[in-house]
């Protein structure tokens, strides 16, 4: 039989060349995603797996000394390195407030785009508008905007101080500021997520609970919040994941500053990796980051889960 | 009739096979070479290339085109690590700041040419008439101060490794406006207040030690709509700045200068492993003239709160006409004079950085030497070497470094320094000469970057008044310490 298969393969090749057998429809599927799984590994997979193997040797890329196994030491030292937990701090205290604030104007808005109104197709492109730009873009527009000399905001607030107003001095002062600048570019997001969520929702429910005589409030949390908390919850889930890497927005507004006040756990790996060159220990740090992120975007694909249960 | 073309074909034989020897000699010695360099993107460089494609011609015959991958300021250093340690092997010349040197030339990415400077008499002239300064900084490799090398009293000094040339050394001038420092009521109010000039020219600003900068910072201090100059202030305005920012090196450089000054110093790579960090680097003298690095802040704009005082904020600030005078690089100077830039291009002037005032009166200028040597990588075939070197020699030419000059550029070159055309061929000239004599330079080892940003970090945290000058170099030290005894550089 295997004689038979054999001049079986060969009679086919022959009768169509090397490229009919390739281009046959059982091998047609496999050889269309190979590049792009080739691509993945090259540029995703392999570097994830190196790096991961770094993490465990003693390893400086600016050195040409022999790597030497070390084990779990430099997962030990990061865990160990008080620095690393008070970048978490900071990070966390960035995450929550703005996504917190990102929640609010974004629902607002969303409420307010809701209904119609004029012109509102023209402000609804122009809220949209700073999601659309670019981190360092934005990082920039938001250092002028704060830069106490000639920035807007201080000579606004000049008119009514007697001192020179500057935001970035103080470490609340920086945060404040770059929670701003994030929630700026990202409420818009959270709006979208929102309003698809507010237009969702069957018109007749609003009009039976007005049949009902139903309150602002109870036809919020009867009607309106049901449909959108599974949205808004993705919302959240997916803003903390990317705030939760925010470093554009940091490194250029304040460098970290005042002194490590802002320095996010994303600018801390940073300059372990490229700037001190401790290639092992910001490889072990980075796995740490992205065990974190795997379990937030677990809970995000849950949500996801669930939303689809909803609608169905 | 017969021999004619017997002739021909025999001639014509020779001559081809002339010409055949010719090209493949033409082969061997005439080569396209390109020479792709890494350096920063900003008007050194820029004029570098520029006179390049101008004026270079190769001694050998070679094709050679200088490619220089221009690379933005706050990138420069990640740009060219990662390039180096990727391996790729791009850049066979690099303008490298000089405390990059350790990194990568222990990483075996910078070719040591001690033997090829030596073996060369235009290089070794060369090394000789540099300013010492700047064959400490620029060149040398384990560090050697300039005192070492002048008690050497040779060229090349034993022991030692040479890697760089300079492609534009740098130093710290003062850059302030003459229609306010030059003005006759401003003189006189400035007088009756401290009983001291107010300097206005450049002999003037050679007497100024920080008391004065102090005292202009307070006296220049307008709010809007004050009496300014000729006329009012437009907005407020502030009397002094110099670097006060988190980034790079950005407050190192002039924190350096007043420990310096003061009689302090830093961690001393020359001293390794003995050297200690703790009890140098937080010592009395080094904290008292940290404070006084402090103190002068508040003076300045506001900026300066923020710990985000840069050298272009600085720059910025004295074009945008909202300060009297700054202390900044001559390398900034040249945007300072062109009325496309600078609302203050045809008012402004130049005069050495202020100093510390000993017992003797005599002022202590002790400053950071600013500005990159330039190297060669070790991957370089020997063709390519030559030809490299044969850039070297073009551009730490007299000629070549005078129209650099006369460009915005400097030159290190002693003999070009010594030139009575010198002086005016830019205004801040006579004070770079005179402040090249009194720079110093920070360390030069691979662990420097670490030992920079925590040093930065911390002096933030003092520059925004989080924490104190003491404990701010209290945390340096300590962190140098630890550092410095887990890479064997202190035992």
């Amino acid at each position: 039989m295997a004689v038979v298969s054999a001049q079986q393969v060969t009679g086919e090749r022959s009768a169509g060349g090397f490229w009919a057998w390739l281009m046959a429809p059982e091998r047609r599927g496999p050889l269309l995603v190979t590049p792009a799984l080739l691509v993945l590994f090259v540029m995703n997979i392999f570097p994830l797996l190196w790096s991961f193997g770094l993490s465990f040797f003693n390893y400086r890329a600016n050195r040409q000394t022999v790597p030497t196994f070390e084990g779990l030491q430099f997962y030990q030292r990061v865990l160990t390195d008080e620095n690393v937990w008070e970048r978490f701090q900071t990070t966390a205290i960035i995450v929550g407030s703005s996504v917190l604030v990102q929640l609010i104007v974004g629902f607002l808005l969303a409420l307010m785009f809701a209904r119609s109104f004029p012109l509102r197709r023209i402000l609804l492109m122009l809220v949209l508008t700073p999601m659309m730009l670019s981190f360092v873009s934005v990082g920039v527009f938001f250092k002028l905007y704060y830069e106490p000399t000639f920035g807007l905001v201080s000579w606004a607030l000049n008119h009514f101080m007697d001192e020179r107003f500057v935001l970035l001095a103080t470490p609340a002062g920086a945060i404040a500021g770059i929670v701003f600048a994030d929630a700026w570019m990202w409420s818009p997001f959270v709006m979208l997520l929102v309003l698809a969520g507010l237009v969702s929702v069957p018109k007749y429910l609003y009009e039976a609970a007005e049949i009902d005589r139903a309150s602002w409030w109870r036809r919020f949390s009867t009607i309106t919040f049901p449909y959108i908390k599974s949205l808004l919850l993705l919302a959240v889930l997916f803003r903390t994941i990317e705030t939760f890497k925010l470093f554009d927005i940091v490194y250029i507004i304040t460098e970290g500053g005042p002194g490590s006040a802002t320095e996010t756990i994303a600018v801390y790996v940073y300059r372990q990796a490229f700037q001190f060159f401790r290639t092992s220990q910001s490889a072990a740090l980075a796995y740490i980051i992205l065990f974190v992120v795997i379990v937030l975007t677990n809970l995000y694909l849950y949500a996801v889960q669930r939303r689809e249960q909803e609608v169905t | 009739m017969m021999l004619r073309p017997r002739t021909t074909a025999w001639s014509q034989a020779l001559l081809s096979g002339a010409f055949l020897l010719g090209l493949s000699a033409g082969g061997a010695y005439a080569a396209d070479i390109t020479i792709t360099m890494a350096a920063p993107d900003w008007p050194p460089t820029r004029f570098m290339k520029e006179e390049f494609d101008k004026s270079y011609k190769s001694p050998d015959g070679h094709t050679t085109k200088l490619d220089m991958d221009f690379i933005p300021w706050p990138s420069f250093y990640e740009r060219v690590a990662a390039s180096l340690t990727s391996g790729e092997q791009k850049y066979q010349m690099i303008v490298t700041d000089s405390q990059w040197l350790g990194s990568f030339v222990e990483g075996g990415y910078y070719m040591d040419l001690t033997e090829l400077m030596k073996a060369d008499p235009e290089l070794t002239a060369i090394m000789k008439d540099l300013h010492p300064v700047l064959v400490s900084a620029y060149s040398t490799y384990p560090h050697k101060t300039r005192q070492q090398l002048e008690e050497a009293g040779e060229w090349p000094a034993a022991d030692t490794h040479y890697y760089g040339f300079p492609q534009f050394p740098d130093t710290y001038v003062t850059y302030y406006r003459k229609d306010l420092f030059c003005h006759e009521g401003e003189a006189k109010a400035f007088q009756e207040k401290y009983s001291r000039k107010l300097p206005c020219s450049y002999e003037d600003w050679q007497d100024v030690d920080w008391t004065d900068w102090k005292n202009i910072g307070e006296f220049f201090q307008r709010a809007k709509g004050a009496p300014l100059g000729d006329g009012t202030a437009d907005d407020d305005f502030y009397g002094i700045a110099y670097q006060a920012g988190k980034g790079y090196d950005f407050s190192t450089m002039a924190v350096n200068a007043f420990i310096w000054q003061y009689g302090g110093g830093i961690w001393d790579e020359t001293q390794a492993p003995t050297g200690q960090a703790e009890g140098v680097v937080n010592s009395d003298i080094a904290v008292k003239a940290f404070d006084h690095y402090l103190s002068m802040l508040p003076l300045m704009p506001p900026v300066a709160k923020t710990g985000q005082m840069d050298i272009f904020v600085v720059q910025d600030l004295f074009m945008q006409g909202k300060v009297a005078a700054i202390i900044d690089w001559v390398g900034l100077g040249e945007p300072v004079l062109d009325p496309k830039t600078s609302t203050v291009s045809d008012k402004s002037a130049f005069g050495p950085a202020p100093g510390l005032r000993k017992e003797d009166g005599k002022i202590d200028r002790t400053g950071n030497i600013g500005g990159q040597p330039f190297v060669l990588t070790t991957w370089n075939s020997d063709e390519v070497v030559k030809e490299a070197l044969n850039v070297v020699k073009w551009w730490l030419n007299p000629e070549t470094q005078k129209k650099f000059v006369a460009n915005g550029g400097q030159s290190g070159l002693r003999s070009v320094m010594a030139d009575p055309e010198y002086d005016g061929l830019r205004p801040w000239n006579r004070a770079h000469k005179e402040m090249l004599d009194w720079q110093r330079d920070v360390w030069h080892i691979p662990e420097f970057f670490e030992l920079l940003t925590q040093q930065q970090e911390e002096f933030d945290k003092a520059i925004t008044g989080q924490i104190s000058g003491k404990e701010a170099l209290d945390a340096v030290a300590k962190f140098q310490q630890q550092t410095l005894e887990d890479a064997g550089k202190i035992e």
